[in-house]
């Protein structure tokens, strides 16, 4: 990998990380286990590795913006992960600040383009 | 699977303990899902070498680990500004600490035992190794403590240490044109050969030998001793180099070693001066004098006279170099403050 790919690299990580937190949250609105909630997310253009989907749940499980619970599903236990009443405030908010900046930065982007 | 049972048991290695089972427990169901969706699709069970590949692209066992652990940072972003300003601080002053003690321990015995200053310049690098490791420790734990206990030290997550933009340092001045800025470790090692040469000239009386070498037998047999005007210089001379290592250490420690500044430099040179004139001032031009006046006065008087008339003739050609210098330096500065760069610049 050159420099400049590695720096390309480094940068598109650093953009799709919040972007990541967002839609994993909003995908959660409807529960999920892990690999369920990954296939979900890749349906809709979202690939993301099993080693950082699964420790971002359990994170933002610990940071109260999810709830789990283990269930059995096809004779094997699973954890499944859904948006809890905090998640879904904080999923309202983390929006509305994503419209702001996504209508900013096209905004931007339009105008130098001009 | 035995292939995924082993790749799962090299993970727990690398997971925090407590929550070991918990982890591993969905991530064997998460990955023999998948396994089940990509067997489904071939409709056979998935090859040794199709195993391996399928483990590889999932990750290695410390990399599927690595962002479960809670902690990634011995010291992190938010106080590694601080841990490397404090570092660097330590390091000066332990060096500077260091120095004394040394030189203390080593002049004390009456007499220069080479070995123990041998043996204390070698042992320099292990002190600032260890002072290092106190301070990475220290800030090991504030990270610790910031990380783990936020509510219990705002301060310190946050960094919101008080501050004020007017009692921050002045703006350096860029390097005048064709000079480098002093690299720090230049800066460290004037401070610390400043420190060594002052040891070796306040040992200098009690062992001349440092001074002259074997040269000192042949000196204590002529008839001939110094005169006391040089007692007078030398002090003055401590004095000077003292506060010369003292400055250094101040620039080090205000973070103001890129740049020699200019008018410290001159008021330095300007002071220099003083020893120069202590000497050509000398009552009777007395730089050398005879150790037995009454016998050797006949005999060798007509040499001393010679001699200390050209120590004389000598330290005046000398002081007016300086003071030259000394006008031309101060010129300088006055035509860089006249083009336009405040004199408090420098």
């Amino acid at each position: 990998m050159t420099i400049a790919e590695n720096l390309f690299e480094n940068l598109r990580l650093e953009l799709r990380r919040g972007c990541l937190t967002l839609a994993v949250l909003a995908q959660l609105r409807q529960e999920h286990y892990g690999y369920t909630l990954r296939k979900a997310l890749a349906e809709r253009g979202l690939t993301i590795d099993e080693s950082t989907l699964y420790p971002l749940l359990r994170r933002l499980e610990s940071q109260g913006l999810l709830a789990s619970e283990w269930r059995e599903e096809d004779k094997r236990n699973k954890r499944f992960y859904h948006l809890n009443s905090d998640g879904e405030q904080m999923l309202g908010e983390l929006l509305e600040e994503w419209n702001t900046l996504n209508a900013s930065v096209i905004a931007t982007v339009s105008s130098q383009s001009a | 699977m035995e292939l995924l049972d082993r790749y799962l048991e090299a993970v727990r290695k690398h997971l925090p303990w407590k929550r070991q089972d918990d982890i591993l427990a969905e991530l064997r169901a998460n990955l023999e899902a998948q396994l089940e969706d990509k067997e489904h699709e071939l409709g056979r069970p998935l090859t040794k070498e199709e195993a391996e590949a399928w483990l590889k692209q999932v990750g290695s066992p410390i990399q599927v680990a690595a962002p479960y652990l809670p902690q990634q940072y011995l010291i992190g972003p938010r106080i590694f500004p601080m841990y490397w300003f404090v570092l660097r601080t330590v390091f000066v002053w332990a060096t500077v600490i260091y120095c004394i003690v040394t030189a203390v321990t080593i002049v004390a015995p009456g007499y220069l035992d080479l070995d123990a200053l041998a043996g204390a310049i070698l042992r320099l690098p292990v002190v600032l190794m260890t002072a290092a490791a106190w301070v990475t420790l220290i800030f090991a734990i504030i990270e610790f403590a910031a990380t783990h206990y936020p509510e219990k030290c705002p301060a310190i997550s946050g960094v919101t240490v008080d501050w004020s933009p007017s009692t921050l340092p002045p703006v350096v001045t860029k390097p005048m044109h064709g000079t480098k800025p002093r690299s720090y470790a230049r800066a460290v090692a004037e401070a610390v050969f400043g420190f060594l040469a002052l040891a070796w000239l306040i040992l200098v009386p009690s062992h001349p030998y440092l001074l002259f070498g074997p040269g000192i037998y042949y000196l204590q047999s002529l008839p001939y001793q110094l005169g006391p005007v040089w007692i007078t210089f030398y002090q003055w001379v401590v004095v000077l180099n003292l506060f010369h290592v003292i400055w250094h250490c101040v620039d080090l420690w205000s973070g103001q070693w890129e740049e020699p500044q200019r008018v410290k430099k001159i008021v330095f040179q300007a002071v220099g001066l003083i020893p120069l004139a202590v000497l050509f001032s000398a009552p009777g031009h007395l730089y050398i004098t005879l150790k037995h006046p009454a016998f050797d006065l006949e005999k060798y008087g007509g040499t001393v006279y010679t001699i200390n008339e050209s120590i004389h003739k000598g330290l005046f050609v000398v002081g007016v170099i300086v003071v030259i210098q000394l006008i031309v330096e101060m010129g300088k500065v006055a035509v860089d403050a006249y083009r336009g760069r405040p004199a408090s610049e420098y």
